[in-house]
């Protein structure tokens, strides 16, 4: 019996990561266009809608910016917890979180001047984000408990502490029972950039940019490095592993909330359940992709932005959003698959024993 | 070739057949940036225990990994009874009636002796008490005794072994292959197992007895194969017929041992001092039971003991990596007890840890990364690591200490075993210490790359610094230590001086037994 | 507080409890193996429209459910694949894929949204039984589903504590090398036990549409898939302590709409975080004990398996 067998690659192949991608974008759109023909539609009309609609004129960048805020910056939260090996899983509700927090300070700073209220909104957004990720932050830190279910279980609880909020203590008295609360004073929204794209993008992008270079380049995040890649050579070092593994899921989670401001602030009139809208989620696949570089985190992010808006506008043709969604997880899977063969190559090898004819007669085949 | 005349068989040895129950033949096996084995080859006799000798590194373990399935060869052939086989899985290696000990245990340490000794086994459905019973009958049989219900987790490391025996025997294992089984057991336990091996080997067994340990060998196996640089350099020698020297000389490649012994100095003042120590092991239990003792300026002290009687716990609490129950530790005559590792490098300590790959060394960051671990601080201007400053530093150390590595920039886990040591002893040397704690500096390392690091130690010693030399290696203690002290269950039981002190007496203070001979 | 109420939130209970713990059995069996599996949620969508359109289709539920757990069963499948045979990393193919089941159900069940049933399986008939005051209508006026979840449970147990190959998937998830080492094929048992679980979740979204709401909309699933994820560490990888914590939880989402009918004035919404107050909790203390005995969290849970690394 032969069996393929994967063998690791003495070096990895060379610029191997964006040929993943590539490979996955590539794979996305011909499952996409299977999909869209078994119902009727034309793919390649379908897709140049699609392109059109995100990256085809100012207007259109303009909202694949927007929807790229989110993403970029749920993806950087993944991404600096995960360069130390920490995984959180939580960023979604940790945009609820920081959504929360904004919206409370706008509930009381109704009368501030605009940039006093935006400020503090922002800041009541990583103050939200990281409040929702303190609980999983010490425990990890100080009993080990696995951060992986602990943010991913806090992001249900987010969700019913917003749920709450709208039907109670923040429904406004004129809504008729719908539950909705009030809209945003007008000073706290984010003041237009271009086209339809909000000042957030500028901030996300700094944001994103001085985590880059503070990763890379800082003392900072050459202890991030060392302990992310071996807790003992970290206590080693002198590296402080629990004032670190808190201070790095606590900063996860203020970006994250950050992103649940700017949404709030930006894109939103007032804040709703949706509101976190799968970003949280999506910021995990954006933060594998990328590698857990914020470089790639910004591009990648651009790229899934220009998706979701794409798939939106094509649901006026009749296609339904879902594809947008289908295309980002293939896309995924595409790189995924593809990112192996960067690092491993396959082997066609025996399997079973072989007794070879040497006068026993045996023969040995034994399955593995 | 087949030898068929009787000349050097033992008393008691099966009758010699003349197909040989294992045969390896011209094996060879690469990884990236290695070969280990480079044409191996190997013939044991049926009813024999055979001794596969070398030293770390000489591709005894990747041989053996071979012959059970674990690796496949890339060229080269396995015979069993003069069949060839080719193992694609240890399951067919397994089937094939080979059973393997390895190293490191492979057990699951959450199930039961029994289920651990079941497990892989043809039964279907497992109805607890019979298999309990069988394991009972089995062990008993083997000379093997322990207790099939209690959880693998609470076992000693001598009784852990035991379990893997039996896992090997529950499957009627003709060929046994133990690596290293010594490693964790006392001169006692040692010699308990050498005579289940012989119980086995009388059964028509063939045992195959994986060591470095030249005494072992001589104690309970009738032939030899020595394994250097991943080839065979002589094979099938008649062990009550050949003497250790030669032996010794066939595992370093040359007939004469290494000379004599650096020439000691006077030492100076106490730098380190431990009083009373007591710290727990990783489970919580008492690992270090009130220690004391000192390091004076200019004198190396060797510490012996078979691995895992406290000499890790007492290295790491001196670095400052392990907490500490009651006792003090000073350096330099200032209290540490409660400085964190930081400021105990601060005050002169420097730790050359066991695990070089996994403490000393971060695996997945660069060579420059790893260099400047100890250093990044002052590389920096404001928050910024300024990496000319740092690649400056590197090349440095990896020029001073003879590194040899790729491009600094590559991740360090492609260095060879040698090399890293080579960066992390030096990295810590360089930085002028005061006192030395190196705990299993030379494991693993080649012929070369051991001279290279005990010329080191040497030298630091001789410009004053206090070194504590924590090894498993006897020999390398006796040649370089000053003063050799010995620690059984977390205690020093004895001091010798090495100059002037027999072996066996040493092994016997290793095994907890007090003559009062050699204490001094 | 009727008698009638009482009995209504028992049977519910009993019913939510059946249609967490048929998902919690597919995680547990897997993490048991060392996979971890994020994408329930998905693989339950998944198996709640295949589900419900086949049983629309042919109008017969039984294919129906078989449609259902072959559904989750080859989402399973796809984290298997990605994860145990091409060593991907757990956590991010299970999350890509409860995104994937969730859009990708969504799109295949657009044209059926809100439609009536074709088919629904009906509370089975134990006649007489069911007449027993109070056990009667919660024991045995159930739907299949909920027997079907109870003897996966009893099937679980048994399988892992006794069998060849229970222990040999328990063995894959604690020291994976120990089994490879034993013989066994560390890809085969861990990729059986992800499919297991692909397909026990798909049952329980089948549940969903065929018996529970029997209807198809996008959405049903609503976040319990999460439940069952935790469920798992509420019941300590143990199948008869995960019933339990299955009652607790199905019976907290079934006081969750009749707190109103029981007068009780306490919001529904705060009421239904419990379970994940509760699951950290939980888990919080397992680690502080965990300090001077193992775990009981499968100790290679997470971790590709690879032979010939060195």
């Amino acid at each position: 019996m032969r069996r393929p067998v994967l063998v690791r690659r003495d070096r990895p192949v060379r610029g191997g990561q964006p040929l993943a991608f590539a490979v996955g974008l590539i794979l996305a759109l011909a499952v996409g266009a299977i999909l869209l023909m078994t119902a009727g539609h034309e793919p390649l009309r379908v897709y140049q809608r699609m392109f059109e609609k995100s990256l085809g004129d100012p207007t259109a960048w303009s909202l694949t910016l927007n929807r790229a805020v989110p993403l970029g910056l749920a993806g950087l939260a993944v991404a600096v917890a995960g360069s130390m090996g920490l995984w959180n899983i939580g960023a979604e509700g940790q945009i609820l979180a920081g959504a929360m927090g904004a919206a409370w300070v706008a509930r009381i700073g109704g009368a501030w001047p605009g940039p006093m209220l935006l400020t503090g909104m922002l800041a009541g957004a990583i103050v939200g984000g990281g409040l929702l990720a303190l609980v999983p932050a010490v425990a990890r830190a100080r009993v080990g408990v696995n951060e992986i279910i602990t943010t991913l279980m806090l992001n249900e609880i987010a969700l019913r502490l917003l749920q709450w909020l709208i039907h109670g203590p923040w429904k406004d008295p004129e809504s008729f029972n719908f539950p909705l609360t009030p809209m945003l004073p007008d000073q706290g929204r984010l003041p237009t950039l271009f086209g339809r794209a909000h000042v957030g993008v500028l901030i996300a992008g700094a944001v994103i940019l001085v985590f880059g270079v503070a990763a890379s380049r800082t003392a900072w995040g050459y202890e991030l490095r060392v302990a992310g890649s071996s807790a003992n050579t970290a206590r080693y070092a002198g590296i402080s592993l629990k004032r670190k593994i808190l201070t790095v899921l606590l900063l996860s989670g203020g970006v994250a909330g950050l992103a649940g401001g700017i949404e709030l602030a930006g894109t939103a009139d007032r804040i709703t359940e949706g509101i976190s809208n799968g970003f949280g989620y999506a910021g995990i696949i954006v933060a594998a992709l990328a590698l857990l570089r914020p470089s790639g985190v910004a591009a990648v992010a651009l790229l899934f932005g220009a998706v979701q808006v794409g798939g939106q506008s094509i649901q006026i043709i009749g296609v339904p959003a879902s594809v947008s969604t289908i295309l980002q997880a293939f896309i995924l899977f595409g790189a995924i698959g593809a990112g192996v063969f960067v690092r491993y190559s396959v082997r066609l090898v025996t399997t079973g024993v072989d007794a070879s004819a040497s006068g026993d007669g045996d023969d040995g085949e034994a399955t593995a | 070739m087949p030898c068929n005349d009787d000349s050097g068989r033992l008393p008691g040895e099966v009758a010699l057949t003349q197909v040989p129950a294992v045969e390896l033949v011209g094996i060879w096996k690469r990884f990236p940036g290695i070969v280990a084995n480079a044409g191996a080859h190997l013939r044991v006799e049926r009813g024999t225990v055979h001794a596969v000798l070398g030293e770390n590194g000489a591709g005894k373990s990747t041989l053996m990994n071979v012959l059970s399935g674990v690796y496949r060869p890339d060229e080269g052939e396995v015979r069993l009874d003069g069949t060839p086989h080719r193992f694609h899985t240890p399951a067919d290696a397994l089937a094939a009636g080979i059973g393997m000990v390895h190293q490191e245990f492979r057990l699951v340490p959450s199930f039961t002796v029994a289920e651990n000794v079941v497990l892989g086994a043809a039964d279907r459905i497992l109805r607890r008490q019979d298999v309990e019973s069988r394991v009972d009958e089995l062990a008993r049989r083997f000379g093997l005794a322990t207790e099939p219900d209690r959880p693998v987790w609470q076992l000693s490391m001598g009784e852990r072994q035991r379990v893997e025996i039996l896992k090997a025997l529950w499957r009627d294992a003709r060929i046994l292959i133990l690596d290293e089984p010594t490693a964790v057991l006392t001169p006692n336990e040692a010699d308990e197992l050498g005579e289940v091996l012989r119980h086995m080997a009388d059964d028509g067994r063939s045992v195959i007895f994986i060591s470095h340990k030249l005494h072992e060998v001589t104690g309970f196996c009738d032939e030899a194969t020595v394994l250097r640089g991943g080839e065979t350099v002589a094979a099938s020698l008649p062990v009550a017929e050949t003497d250790a020297a030669t032996l010794a000389g066939l595992m370093v490649g040359s007939t004469s041992l290494a000379g004599g012994r650096p020439p000691s100095r006077t030492p100076g003042d106490v730098r380190l001092a431990v009083s009373g120590l007591c710290a727990l092991g990783d489970r919580g239990l008492p690992a270090v039971h009130g220690i004391d003792l000192e390091v004076r300026s200019g004198e190396i002290v060797g510490i012996a003991g078979v691995a895992g009687n406290g000499q890790r716990e007492l290295a790491q609490v001196i670095a400052g990596l392990r907490p500490v129950t009651d006792g003090t530790v000073h350096l330099g005559g200032k209290d540490v007890t409660a400085s964190p590792p930081r400021r105990r490098f601060g005050s002169g300590l420097c730790y050359i840890p066991e695990d070089r790959l996994g403490v000393g060394l971060a695996p997945r960051l660069s060579v420059v990364e790893n260099a400047v671990l100890r250093t990044y601080r002052g590389h920096r201007r404001g928050p910024f690591l300024v990496a000319s400053r740092m690649t400056a530093h590197c090349r440095d150390l990896v020029d001073r200490f003879g590194v040899r590595t790729g491009p600094l920039e590559d991740p360090i886990a492609g260095l060879s075993g040698g090399n890293l040591q080579r960066l992390l002893v030096g990295r810590e040397l360089s930085s002028r210490p005061e006192v030395v704690v190196a705990a299993q500096p030379t494991r693993g390392l080649d012929v070369q790359g051991v001279k290279a690091i005990q010329d080191l130690l040497v030298a630091e010693r001789d410009s004053g610094t206090a070194v504590l030399l924590i090894s498993e290696d006897l020999d390398e203690l006796l040649t370089l230590a000053d003063r050799l002290l010995v620690m059984h269950d977390g205690r020093i039981v004895a001091e010798f001086d090495p100059a002037d002190s027999e072996r066996n007496v040493i092994g016997e203070a290793m095994a907890g037994h007090l003559t009062g001979e050699g204490v001094a | 507080m009727t008698e009638a109420s009482m009995i209504g939130l028992l049977v519910a209970t009993v019913s939510f409890g059946a249609l967490l713990y048929l998902a919690a059995l597919g995680e547990l069996i897997s993490e048991k193996a060392g996979v971890l599996n994020l994408g329930v949620e998905g693989m339950m969508a998944m198996g709640a429209v295949s589900a419900f359109m086949a049983a629309h289709q042919t109008g017969n539920p039984w294919i129906g459910l078989a449609a259902g757990i072959a559904g989750g069963a080859l989402t399973g499948f796809l984290h298997g694949w990605f994860t145990v045979v091409l060593g991907a990393e757990q956590v991010v193919s299970g999350l890509s894929l409860t995104i994937l089941g969730l859009g990708f159900s969504a799109y295949m069940g657009k044209n059926v949204v809100g439609r009536p049933p074709g088919a629904v399986l009906k509370p089975v008939d134990w006649g007489p039984l069911t007449d027993i005051p109070w056990a009667g209508p919660v024991l045995f006026g159930q739907a299949p589903f909920v027997y079907l979840a109870v003897l996966a449970g009893i099937a679980t147990w048994f399988v892992l504590s006794r069998t060849r190959i229970g222990l040999a998937l328990r063995a894959a998830g604690d020291s994976a090398s120990t089994a490879d080492a034993a013989g066994h094929s560390v890809v085969g048992l861990r990729l059986g036990a992800v499919v297991t679980g692909g397909g026990l979740a798909g049952a329980s979204g089948a549940y969903l549409t065929l018996s529970l709401t029997p209807q198809w909309t996008q959405g049903i699933t609503a976040g319990r898939g999460w439940i069952a994820v935790a469920l798992v560490i509420f019941g300590a990888w143990r199948p008869g302590r995960a019933a339990v914590g299955a009652l607790l939880f199905g019976g907290l989402l079934a006081l969750k709409t009749r707190l109103q009918t029981f007068g009780v004035d306490f919001s529904p919404i705060l009421l239904s975080m419990l379970p994940y107050v509760l699951t950290i909790t939980v888990l919080i203390a397992i680690s502080i004990r965990a300090r001077n005995r193992p775990s009981p969290a499968p100790a290679a849970l997470g971790t590709a398996y690879r032979r010939e690394e060195r």
